[in-house]
């Protein structure tokens, strides 16, 4: 997976990535590599290394080794640095962690105005198209504590995509959210899937992944124990731990 | 024996001195609180060696006197030739002083952000500069109020350190109209009810700000 000629035309190649806290190795070597528009679900118990494994694609927790190219560009080697790779990449956290002092429309706005420069009307005009494509031209002039947890969410997402990202990364995007309001954030989601965003998307949302994903992985400690196709993987799966997994998320 | 006489008729003398006062806690204040801003920064983003400096400074100021600086810049410094006439240099070292202590007043407030706020700004794209800048200081910004209303009170009180180098303020001019009507008790509760008219409001400010944070 390391030559050349395997990562051509691939959007991302991750090649043998670890990460450790301290002397906690929670990713232990993970290679994996997605095609454009390729949409992936990354699966497995919590403390699997799902969501690190996100976190280390666009070094918001740096890689302790391993290699990471994104858009035929490695991105340790200092051809890309990392805040371009940011750019190039949209991320949607758990958390929401949209920005509280700024309304629903400075949020979107901000990254374009700040990080490329576009003059504040243009990225302004911009936010209300985004802002409508996630069903919240209503809520522009909310600040996010006037707003629930579904629409901050979209207000997350609207905000990642103002950057025109070529790639979006959901850690966990709906597990903070009211069971209830659930679908307003998977509504937005299938819809970019639609639309042919690469996307990456930790959840246990089985029914999103078996909507959208062209790929599942599920990892535990550290490593990635299966890839396939969602019926591959939901119906036919070859680890034991995929199963157990599996049987639990669907009871909950 | 306490005399209301006497208060009232050397009001005008007192209240000389209460404007001295206000005016020294204003101007050190504002010099205090960009510096604090600055070093409190530097401390925390400045990277090792700037980080170890401040931290020397800050805790510097911490550990000594606030009437040792007083005295240090305006008798000291005239040695090696620094020569500040007593209001700037009653200003400059208030300011010196309360800077490190508004430095952990901005130190602690940029650090109750919850992380994901850097780690979104970062996701766009930002660099530190940009995530300060557009995220994490104006988050600051409420948080930060409250304190900084309570070190412009315990400002209030401190600048009468600048008695001591014989500055007219309204300790000391109190003091003047005890030695000049042999009555100490009258003009020193006097100079007492005037502090309290200044920083009672200041006080009160801080606590309805810190409810509305809350």
């Amino acid at each position: 997976m390391a030559d050349g000629m395997t990562a051509q035309g691939k959007l991302l190649v991750v090649d043998d990535l670890h990460k450790s806290f301290g002397s906690l190795e929670v990713i232990k070597g993970v290679s994996f590599d997605m095609d454009f528009k390729e949409r992936l679900v990354l699966m497995g118990p919590s403390g699997s290394g799902k969501s690190t494994l996100v976190r280390c694609i666009n070094w918001i927790e740096p890689p302790s080794a391993g290699r990471v190219t994104f858009d035929g560009k490695l991105v340790e080697s200092g051809k890309y640095d990392i805040r371009r790779l940011r750019e190039d990449i949209g991320m949607v956290f758990q958390q929401f962690n949209v920005f509280p002092h700024l309304t629903a429309l400075q949020n979107v706005a901000l990254g374009p105005v700040v990080v490329k420069k576009t003059a504040r009307k243009e990225a302004e005009a911009e936010a209300m198209e985004l802002l409508a494509k996630v069903g919240l031209s209503h809520r522009a002039d909310h600040k996010p504590a006037q707003m629930s947890g579904g629409e901050q969410q979209r207000v997350a997402i609207a905000r990642a995509l103002a950057m025109h990202p070529k790639l979006m990364l959901f850690d966990e995007p709906t597990s903070s959210i009211d069971v209830e309001l659930i679908h307003e954030v998977l509504d937005v989601m299938v819809r970019l899937a639609d639309e042919g965003m690469t996307m990456i998307v930790v959840t246990h949302e089985m029914g999103f992944a078996k909507e959208v994903a062209d790929r599942v992985i599920f990892m535990d400690q550290g490593l990635i124990i299966e890839s396939g196709s969602p019926c591959e993987v939901f119906e036919h799966p070859q680890q034991e731990r995929t199963l157990s997994f599996l049987s639990k998320v669907l009871l909950a | 024996m306490f005399k209301w006489s006497i208060i009232f008729e050397n009001l005008p003398f007192l209240l000389a001195g209460a404007w001295t006062t206000l005016s020294l806690t204003v101007v050190s204040m504002i010099f205090a609180t960009v510096a604090g801003l600055l070093v409190g920064l530097l401390n925390m983003f400045g990277g090792r060696v700037v980080g170890a400096v401040t931290r020397f400074y800050i805790e510097a100021v911490r550990g000594t006197p606030a009437l040792l600086l007083v005295l240090l810049v305006y008798y000291a410094l005239p040695i090696i030739g620094v020569n500040l006439p007593q209001f700037p240099a009653a200003a400059v070292s208030l300011a010196v002083c309360y800077a490190a202590y508004i430095a952990e007043v901005f130190r602690a407030a940029v650090e109750s952000i919850p992380k994901g706020q850097s780690e979104a700004a970062f996701s766009l794209g930002m660099n530190r500069a940009q995530a300060l800048r557009h995220v994490i200081l104006p988050q600051t910004f409420r948080r930060v109020l409250p304190p900084l209303a309570n070190e412009f009170a315990a400002l209030i009180k401190d600048t009468s350190l600048v008695a001591f180098i014989s500055m007219e303020d309204l300790l000391f001019k109190a003091k003047i109209i005890g030695a000049r009507t042999y009555n100490i008790m009258s003009p020193l509760i006097g100079a007492a009810l005037i502090y309290l008219i200044m920083t009672t409001p200041v006080m009160q400010w801080s606590r309805s700000l810190e409810k509305k944070v809350e």
